[in-house]
């Protein structure tokens, strides 16, 4: 293995908590690459968000995801395909907290904090499934 | 490693501080909003949640914060956060939960407030 750039590929079931598999993963990579705890901490939030809004949009019929992380010293990518319906990002609307404190819908922050945390964040979506690609500098 | 949720709560007076240890997901997130439920007639104030021991929260977690926010907007009350992983003190401010919430360094910090 080249100890420069690491790779883990994994297929999550849906089931509740698996988004931890991930984090292991993440968690072990980072200390294997010296990575701050700052930064691994900031891509916990985005694999946390990642896997959950996979899982979410899987489906039944393909309940499961694919989950790809490839680390160096200096970056993270990571990528999550789900095989469902499919979504239109540009229906979902940006929550705002002042909105969501009196509405019965409190959820719906996942695209947000995928987006803030990141330093890339691309989803391609169509009627076979989502692919979201999130990049992460890591210095 | 990320350890199982556990919650710990006690009464001072007209607060509530809730002590957490582990990951802060939707089967947590409920878990904080029936205690917080448990007490919210007997004219709790404010809630005072100490972190220390959560690094990880997902946002349907923190949604069930948002619900506690909005209970304790409504009799004027508020939530108060103490001992905040700085990663989850950033996803807290990405979504905005200052504006309602606030920061202690202390029970008794926010006691006095």
């Amino acid at each position: 293995m080249d100890k420069e750039n690491v790779n883990l590929e994994i297929k999550l079931p849906k089931v509740p908590d698996i988004e931890l598999v991930a984090l292991e993963g993440l968690d072990k990579m980072g200390r294997h690459l010296g990575i701050s705890e700052e930064k691994i901490g900031e891509a916990r939030v985005l694999v946390t968000e990642a896997v959950i809004n996979g899982l979410e949009h899987a489906g039944e019929e393909n309940p499961y995801i694919n989950v790809e992380f490839t680390m160096t010293k200096e970056k993270l990518i990571i990528l999550v395909t789900d095989y469902g319906k499919g979504f239109n990002p540009e229906d979902v609307k940006e929550p705002q907290i002042s909105e969501k404190v009196g509405s019965s819908n409190k959820r719906g922050w996942g695209l947000k904090l995928m987006k803030s945390m990141s330093d890339d964040f691309i989803i391609e979506s169509g009627s076979t499934g989502t692919k979201i690609t999130i990049i992460k500098n890591l210095v | 490693m990320i350890t199982d949720f556990n919650l710990s709560s006690e009464l001072k007076g007209n607060s509530l501080v809730m002590k957490t240890s582990g990951y802060i997901n939707n089967v947590a997130g409920e878990q904080i909003s029936e205690e917080f439920a448990k007490h919210k007639d007997g004219g709790i104030k404010k809630v005072i949640m100490d972190l220390q021991e959560s690094k990880v929260v997902n946002s349907i977690g923190i949604s069930y914060l948002i619900e506690i926010i909005e209970k304790l907007n409504e009799s004027k009350g508020k939530l108060y956060f103490m001992n905040l992983d700085p990663t989850i003190e950033k996803t807290f401010s990405i979504m905005g939960l200052f504006q309602f919430a606030e920061k202690t360094d202390s029970v008794e910090d926010a006691l006095s407030k």
